[in-house]
Order: C-alpha cells, then structure tokens, then sequence
C-alpha cells in the first residue's frame, strides 16, 4: 500500500502529443501492414501462412508504448505482426521475412511465424500456441538478477490460457515474483473454437486469483484504456510487485488464418466491431475531439505509413530468396 | 401472512420480482492499484440462487431473470435442475422463473438499462440488482417508479450494500406478495449536465459522486489517487464508507436521507493547507487536498471551476471535457426508489408476518 501513497497522480500518464502521435503511427502501421498482407497473400506471393493482428493494435500499442527496447522484452505469437511492430521491429525486414527474402528479419528462414529481432527485445513470433510465457519467465528472472529495472511481456490468446506452458509460467512467475506480465488477448476464439465453450472461467483474468497475482480485464479496443492498465502493471513489476495478468478483450477483423471462412462467427460481428469499435478510430476521435492532435496530423501520418507499406512491399518483392548456400547457417546461435 | 404450522406459503398470483446480476462487474485496473477484490461469477449465481429460494418460500409467482454469456443464468439453470432432479430436494418450492433475451444485447451497461426497462415493464414488484456502483446507476433509466434493491457484488461499492442474498430475497418476496411495502420516496441523484461547445448537450447521472478530475483522459475509468482529484460532489458520503464518498465520509457526514448532498473543492495535497486521508480504494488510503466542504443544496445546478479534464460518475471517469465545454452538477430528489431492507423487513416483524399460530 505505501508504494502508492504520496506518489504524483498515475493517470495522466505521459500522453503528450508527441506520444499520441508515435502510439497513432504504429497503430496504423499494423493496420496498414496486416491489410497489405491479406491483399498480398491472396495472389499467392507470400509462402506459408499468415495469421492477421488486423483489429487488435490497441492492445499492442497500449502495452509496448511503456517498454523499453533495451531492457524489456517480448514474447509473441503465432498472430504476432502486431507485436512486432509495436516493439520497434523495422517494417521493411519485417515484410521480407513474410515474402521469404534474404533481406528478411530472420533472413527469410522463418516466415510469418517465427519474426525475432533480440536487438529489439522481440523474442518472437511463436507458432506453438502458449510457447511464448516461459520464455518471458526466463527473461523476467534475468531482468531481476540484474536489477536493471526491466520487464518481460508474454502475449497469448485465449486458445494458449488453456494450455499446461502458460499455467506453469504464471505459477513460476507468482511463485519467484517476477517482474512479468501475461497479456491474454481474448479475441474470442481459439482457431474456430469460441473462447465461451473452451475457456472454462468466466474470463481468463478469473485465473490470476490463482497464481496469486492481480487479474485485470481491459477493454481492447481503447487505446487509452490498455495503456493506462498496461502502465500500471509494468510500473508495479518494475518496483519489484511482481506479475500481473490482462485480459484484453478485443476481436480480429480477419480469420484465423488467410483463408479461414470463419463459418464459425456471427455474420454481422465483425462488421458490428469495424463501424463501432475499431481503436483506431477512436483514438482518431478522442485525440481530435480533445484538441491534443489534428485530423491533419493524423492524415499526414496515414500516408506517410501508406508510403512505408508500399515501400517494403515493392522491395520485400524485388529481394532475392535465400539459396541453398544458406540452408545449413543461422541454424544455431553462438553463445 | 400468518402460517399455519408446516405450511407451505400460498403463491400470490401475479407477484413478480426481477433479478439482474452484472456478470462484468468487479474486475478493473483497481485489482492492480489497490487490494480490490474478485467477485466470481459463480458465487453470482450462488446469490441468484438464494434470492430464488427466499422468494419462492414467500409465495412469489413469477421471476424474471437476465441471461448473460458469462455462466451466471446457465449455472442458474444448471443448479436449479439438478436440485429439481435429485430426490432430497425435488420438493423445493421454486417461483417461475423466465431467462430473458434481448434482441441485441451489447455487453455493455446498456444491456443492464435494457433489462431494468423490460422488469418494470412486466409487472416486476422490484428489482434487485448484483453488482456494483455502475451497475446500480446503469439501471436507472429503466428503472422507472419500479423500487430497485442494490446488493454488492464486491468490495469497492458505496450506493449497494452487503446483504446475505436470502435476506435480500426474503424482502422482495415480501414486497412482491404484500407483506411489505415499498419505498415511497426517490433517493437523490446527481445529474451532470455538459453543454459542449458544439451545442451538443451530454447528459450523465450519479446515484453517490460526480468527481471532477485534472486527468483528461477516459482511459480506465477508474479513479483512485487523490493528487488529481479537483472537485467532488456527492448526494451521501458515509463515515464508514469506501470510494471518493469516503472523503466527504470523513469530512462532513451526510446521509442518504439528507435533504442536501455535499460539495468539496479539492487540490493536490502537495499544494492544498488541509489534507484528509480517505480509503479511495480497498487497502489505499491516499492523501486528498481539501480547500472548502459545504451543503450541496438541491435543484441549484453547480458549474465546475476545472477547465480541461474528466467527471467521473460513481467513481468511472465517463466525461472528457474541455475548455469551451460548460459542465454542471446538479443534485435532485428523483433519483431511484431504493428499498432499505432492514426497514422493510422490520415493519413486517411487527405485524408478525412469517410467525406460525
């Protein structure tokens, strides 16, 4: 109780124009790399499969707008363009690695699937479903040992709640008091499977209660909302609080795969969540409503991104695929 | 309603109750800030359960019951069939009780005005409402001259209060069959009005606080740290009670059935002469700056002095406001009929209801 007492108000959090603005950027820039993608993927250039965060950016943005590259990392998933956009991933690689190009983050070997930047604290996309939380324990323990101060970020679907790999992080994160936090992002079905059938809590946050850590239920599609929790929780763990689960509610405006016919959806739901729901434009409306950005500012950031998009695109296009030279390297790091 | 001896209680036809647990309520960034509690679902339905009970032993016809994606009326469901099917208690007394559907339901708090709007209009004697602040005040507009009984679902509630469910039941069964009465009177109610510079006009209520606060974002909703707290206007704030209301609690009592609510002008308590320590959440004790408290006097609307910033109603920050935006509060007798049940259930102990030959 007394880390909060007398300390300055907690709520305004640093939103300063400045920071709108980079939070509005890479919002948009998932937008527009995850539609770009599914228009690319249908013309059968990019190899493998794509799994879209399109839908999902507030949840993204709102948490790694509080990380560090240095000292904080992430664990993503199998959906996780958006993450790594939000944690500073470069754009460019990023799209090569999707078409599986040398000049690719992983230089095309791992696809859309396994993008890493360790520069980036990005540990990676990850395509076993509940394969990122251990790896943040670890991390967390090292950011501990070392007292840097620093935090580890395991993102996971409702799908992964369920799975053995992220109950046992919970319980070892809760268990050594790491500085980790669980980001359940609920967009409500695991594959084709509705979260309300498999999930057997009322909501993933219930589960934290368990693990003896907060669980906390934020709405995903305000920006403002995830951001303020998300501060919160990352400012408790790296005053040594410990862990804390967020439950992000949120839905994907695309299947779970490219070519999901997601007979499994209510026709109108993801028509009802883009008109009504979608972050980016409210963001849009509670920035330029309270005067803190333009709709000029933001245009400009639209087409500047749109450039960027085009950008990597042509040349994720126009780089070479890996050859046989390189089927035996980058296979083990060098410790 | 004198029994005789081992007798069941006849059922009073066209007596009806309806029950709305919230199965959102209970889970916000406070269980990160502060000690606040988790309120499971299942120990909602539990709750709902009882209520049954009582009301069903009372004599009540009909319940109405709001369904919800959250397992609270499934498990409703789920238990009343099993106690129905099993031979030790297949001989429980249950009132009807129907699952209401709406058309479009939209997991928001609409959904709860939706439903208080459909229990008033069949007939419902009361409603009873599970959850917490926000939950009460989302069921207002419903609500209509339908008397409401507010019961917690957690540990952060000023307006609802803890109350084992059977009791709870016990008074709308006797209201519904009429062993009880009613409520008569309205609690108050703070209105807040906000004219943007627009023209548009916003409308917002409050069963216990309207707080204006320097932080101008949404965000969260809650609030909890007294540094950015500026103005706060309450209809009650109760010595023993949690909250923003629990800085007028400590400043200048003011009860539920006042005439008058209570308005105090607030600073950073790095900055402000006085300072109070309110339980603005549970287990946080946080230092409010204090520069004037005074009577908040019915039907004189109260501009606000901040210029930039949010009100939060009942403790959720709900308006973003600005500098060509005018905000009022204003406190009203109109606002829902609110049943006290210790008073109802004690008018019908004197008249010896529930007591055998």
């Amino acid at each position: 109780m007394t880390q909060t007492l007398n300390r300055p108000t907690d709520v305004d959090d640093g939103l300063t124009p400045e920071r709108l603005l980079r939070a509005y950027r890479t919002m948009k820039s998932i937008r527009m790399f995850e539609d770009r993608v599914h228009d690319e993927f249908a013309t059968g250039d990019i190899p493998g499969f794509v799994h879209l965060y399109a839908g999902e950016e507030a949840s993204a943005a709102g948490i790694c707008a509080h990380l560090d590259q240095d000292r904080d990392t992430i664990a993503s998933t199998h959906r996780g363009h958006g993450h790594c956009i939000a944690k500073g991933v470069d754009i460019k690689p990023m799209m090569a690695e999707i078409f599986g190009k040398i000049t690719g983050s992983c230089r095309g070997k791992g696809g859309s699937m396994h993008i890493a930047d360790l520069s980036k604290g990005m540990l990676g996309a990850n395509g076993i479903v509940g394969g990122g939380p251990p790896l943040i324990c670890g991390t967390a323990l090292a950011a501990k040992i070392k007292g840097d101060g620093g935090v580890g970020v395991a993102f996971f679907g409702d799908g992964a709640s369920n799975q053995g790999t992220t109950a046992e992080a919970m319980n070892l994160a809760s268990v050594w008091n790491l500085p980790a936090i669980f980001v359940a992002e609920n967009n409500g079905y695991a594959e084709a499977t509705a979260a309300k059938w498999s999930v057997s809590a009322d909501n993933i946050a219930d589960r934290a209660a368990g693990y003896g850590m907060p669980g906390v239920i934020v709405d995903g599609f305000d920006f403002f909302a995830v951001h303020e929790v998300a501060g919160e929780a990352i400012r408790r763990a790296r005053e040594g609080g410990g862990p804390t689960l967020i439950e992000v509610k949120l839905t994907r405006y695309y299947g779970h795969f490219e070519g999901d016919q997601q007979t499994y959806r209510p026709r109108d739901e993801i028509g009802n969540a883009r008109e009504n729901l979608d972050c980016l434009k409210r963001f849009r409306a509670r920035v330029t409503e309270t005067d803190r950005l333009t709709d000029a500012q933001l245009d400009q950031v639209d087409a500047e991104v749109a450039q960027l998009i085009d950008e990597s695109v042509a040349e994720a296009k126009a780089a070479a695929t890996p050859g046989a030279a390189d089927l035996l390297t980058d296979v083990y790091v060098k410790y | 309603m004198i029994l005789d001896r081992g007798d069941d209680l006849p059922v009073v036809p066209g007596s009806a109750i309806g029950v709305i647990p919230n199965p959102m309520s209970g889970r916000d960034i406070r269980r990160i800030v502060s000690q606040a509690s988790v309120f499971p679902n299942t120990e909602k339905a539990s709750m709902v359960l009882r209520i049954l009970r009582a009301a069903g032993t009372l004599g009540v016809e009909r319940v109405l019951l709001s369904t919800d994606t959250f397992g609270i009326a499934a498990g409703v469901q789920r238990e009343m069939t099993r106690l129905c099917n099993a031979r030790s208690t297949a001989h429980l007394r249950w009132p009807k009780v129907e699952f209401l559907e709406l058309d479009l339901p939209t997991g928001t708090a609409a959904d709860t005005t939706a439903y208080a709007r459909i229990m008033a209009g069949q007939c419902s004697a009361a409603v009873v409402l599970l959850g917490g602040d926000g939950t009460m005040r989302a069921a207002v507009p419903g609500l209509g001259d339908t008397p409401m009984l507010a019961l917690s679902t957690g540990t952060n509630n000023a307006f609802p209060i803890m109350l084992e469910a059977t009791v709870a039941g016990m008074a709308l069964g006797m209201i519904a069959v009429g062993a009880a009465t009613a409520p008569e009177t309205r609690c108050k109610m703070l209105h807040v009005e906000v004219r943007r510079g627009s023209g548009r006009v916003d409308h917002e209520v409050a069963l216990v606080d309207a707080c204006v606060s320097s932080t101008v974002d949404i965000g969260s909703r809650a609030l909890w740290t007294g540094s950015s707290l500026r103005e706060l206007y309450c209809t009650f704030g109760e010595p023993h009670g949690i909250g923003l209301s629990s800085i007028v609690g400590r400043l200048m009592p003011t009860h539920r059935t006042d005439n008058h609510g209570c308005a105090v002008l607030l600073d950073d308590p790095a900055h402000a002469a006085h300072t109070v320590l309110a339980p603005l959440a549970p287990g946080l004790l946080q230092p409010v700056g204090v520069s004037q408290v005074g009577e908040l006097l019915p039907d004189r609307p109260r501009p606000i002095r901040e210029r930039r910033g949010t009100v939060a109603v009942d403790g959720e920050r709900e308006i973003e406001f600005g500098p060509d935006d005018t905000v009022t509060v204003t406190l009203r007798h109109d606002g829902p009929r609110v049943i006290d049940v210790p008073a109802a259930l004690g008018a019908s102990t004197a008249q010896h209801a529930l007591l055998s030959r």
